[in-house]
């Protein structure tokens, strides 16, 4: 039996003691939230996200046990930190290995500064980040050194789960910064089992030059709610390459907010979201272009089946003076049922004159000289509908670095689509 | 093993074939010719299965049975295989996943064994070289980025991989240039078989110099005006499909 909530969901959880670390950021975000309930869907951002079942649920910090260990990635040997309902989990976490000069490790046991921390996802904006910043107890914070270039692929794993008896809070944090020069290869990921609410930050800092790869894949419980911020800011030849991908949860959100900060900077944004059932997700992009002559290159697909929703709202700003921009954004579903619904609005705010932006959405089914193309080859139009929509979202998997996470994902996305017989 | 008796068929209002008659033989080569919008590449398309054409009139038997009773891919499984004009690119599917797939679900058909990846690979390779595609191409995807003769040259290794029966080959010739035609058309002929036909479609006789029909028919506004051997092929050559339309209309005046 679900408990019946209180009036007022952020009010109560704002009423959870203060944790000790940063007072006075966890002050703004208190102060922001004061009197704030709920966003509804007369708010323009959630416009499309109705949050009311949110409201069935008296979510509360627990430490459950642990869901099982979630994969290991053979590329990430001792470089993994796990976080289970957003503490420390020391027995899924290995950092044996790190590489020297990595620092990857609580955000409460450093010992430097943790660089931009609070102001990539400044308080004020989206409710539940201000919820993890009031909040948030524990978290992982990344540091490559300028000019090391690190090979090994870094894993991190939010562990969530909860029961629809006791429906368990979760915050967790992530906080990275590349210095000058610096490269490396990041995952994070967000999995569990049962009834809970997950209001995941992260930051991410990249300095002059810096290269990141950084895969986000969020496979939550399909009974659980996943409300995500992620804000990045990159400086001169600064290269981010960010992927993420949503085959889980019941309801998920995600509002990037990336800032091309320094000229010659370069975004790679690609989004898969594959949804079924009554799942829900919603992709907020917002992606400044603050000086000249950076690009971004944005790529959202979603396939919806069954009665699930995607909402796709990706803005692209060029700010004043940004000339040479070179920003191109395109989105596409692919809608496999009639009671399934996609919202796709793509935006272009350009205040520069001399720039090339280009952005398109598409909404659509599979086109039917593929299916005769793939049914002429003896395939029945059931594994030929399979195969192209396996196809449509293999394609934003293709360039994931990291092979066994590329495999991973492959072979979920094949259970999904049913394409059998198309062995990886 | 093929024969098409009075074949109408149609696409929206407008009707492409208008009666249609050709009796293909195991063993046999033939040519359909024409000019553009003759309705050769309809014929491929009807012969497949393609949803968007209508038959109107008559039937086809493939080896006895009635054609327009199996879906595209029933067609396809019973040894039909059309080689197409445009192939499709699928992102996401590499050349290898997609050869592999189509090769079991015939061999299943066909009551033979499946391979399995390794299996496969061996298998493939030797049908690679002979239409002598870089390696590389099997773990592409499917047709993506191909030029217009590699997408051709990948459209006669999944005919050597099929092995299909009878074989309709639209246009191959179109964005290969001489050297590549001869070396796919040298791997065409490889692959006939006295238990085998091919139907080649085609605008330009230059495809006819490498695989050498048994008969030529020309196509023009959806009926069959002209028939004849190799011989026709080079008058086409010569002096265009004018003559051959000009003949067909003073023959209709009579």
């Amino acid at each position: 039996m679900a408990v019946a909530a209180p009036a007022s969901l952020l009010g109560d959880l704002l009423a959870l003691p203060r944790p000790g670390h940063w007072p006075d950021l966890r002050a703004r975000a208190e102060a922001a939230l004061e009197g704030r309930d709920l966003p509804t869907t007369r708010e323009e951002a959630w416009k499309y996200t109705d949050l009311k079942p949110l409201r069935e649920f008296a979510f509360r910090p627990s430490a459950a046990p642990a869901p099982g260990a979630p994969a290991m990635l053979p590329e990430a040997p001792g470089t993994r930190i796990a976080f289970l309902n957003g503490a420390f989990a020391p027995h899924l976490s290995n950092l044996s290995a790190l590489p020297p000069g990595v620092r990857l490790l609580r955000l409460t046991q450093a010992t430097e500064a943790a660089q931009g921390f609070g102001t990539l996802v400044a308080p004020g904006g989206d409710p539940f980040a201000d919820l993890n910043t009031a909040r948030f107890t524990e978290g992982a914070l990344l540091v490559i050194p300028a000019g090391l270039r690190v090979e090994t692929v870094l894993h991190v794993v939010f562990c969530n789960a909860g029961t629809a008896e006791a429906p368990a809070l979760s915050l967790p944090r992530l906080h990275v910064v590349l210095e000058k020069g610096a490269q490396a290869t990041l995952v994070e990921e967000h999995l569990g089992t049962g009834t809970y609410l997950s209001c995941p930050v992260a930051e991410v800092v990249l300095h002059e030059g810096a290269r990141l790869h950084h895969e986000r894949i969020q496979r939550e419980s399909l009974e659980a709610f996943h409300l995500a911020s992620l804000g990045a800011r990159l400086e001169g030849h600064a290269a981010y390459a960010l992927r993420t991908v949503h085959l889980g949860s019941r309801l998920g959100r995600l509002v990037p907010e990336i800032t091309l900060a320094q000229s010659e900077a370069e975004l790679e944004l690609d989004g898969l979201a594959l949804l079924d059932g009554s799942q829900l997700v919603d992709t907020h992009s917002r992606i400044a272009h603050a000086v000249p002559a950076c690009r971004t290159r944005q790529l959202y697909k979603s396939i919806v089946d069954g009665e699930s929703r995607s909402v796709f709202n990706g803005r692209i700003h060029v700010m004043p003076g940004a000339q040479q921009t070179d920003a191109r954004q395109q989105a596409r579903s692919l809608l496999l049922s009639e009671r399934a619904r996609v919202d796709a609005k793509p935006e272009l705010e350009i205040y520069a004159d001399d720039v090339k932006c280009a952005h398109g959405a598409a909404i659509g089914q599979l086109d039917p000289e593929e299916l005769f193309y793939l049914q002429s080859r003896g395939m029945t139009p059931a594994l030929a509908r399979n195969l192209l929509t396996y196809a449509f979202a293999a394609d934003v998997l293709a360039t994931i670095p990291v092979p066994s996470l590329r495999r991973q994902l492959r072979k979920a996305v094949l259970e999904r689509t049913h394409a059998d017989g198309l062995e990886l | 093993m093929l024969s098409i008796r009075g074949l109408k068929a149609r696409i929206g209002a407008n009707e492409v074939l208008r009666g249609i008659d050709l009796e293909v033989n195991a063993g046999e080569v033939h040519a359909i010719m024409g000019p553009n919008g003759s309705g050769k590449s309809t014929l491929g398309k009807v012969l497949a299965g393609h949803p968007s054409y209508e038959v109107t009139e008559g039937e086809v038997l493939f080896d006895g049975k009635n054609l327009f009773e199996l879906e595209a891919d029933e067609r396809a499984r019973a040894g039909l295989f059309l080689g197409f004009q445009h192939p499709i690119e699928v992102p996401g599917v590499s050349n290898a996943q997609f050869l592999r797939l189509a090769y079991n679900k015939k061999a299943e058909a066909d009551g033979r064994d499946e391979l399995d990846p390794l299996e496969f690979d061996d298998f493939v390779r030797v049908k690679v070289a002979d239409v002598k595609m870089d390696p590389a191409f099997l773990d592409r995807s499917l047709n993506e980025g191909f030029s217009g003769g590699e997408k051709k040259r990948n459209e006669i290794l999944q005919m050597a991989v099929l092995e299909p029966r009878l074989a309709i080959l639209d246009e191959l010739d179109s964005g290969l240039d001489i050297d590549a035609l001869r070396v796919l058309g040298e791997a065409v002929n490889r692959q006939m078989k006295p238990e085998r036909a091919l139907l080649l479609i085609t605008h330009f006789p230059r495809l006819l110099e490498t695989i050498h029909p048994t008969q030529v028919h020309v196509l023009s506004q959806g009926r069959i005006v002209k028939r004849g051997g190799k011989e026709l092929a080079m008058e086409l050559e010569e002096r265009g499909y004018d003559w051959v339309k000009a003949e067909a209309a003073a023959a209709g005046r009579a």
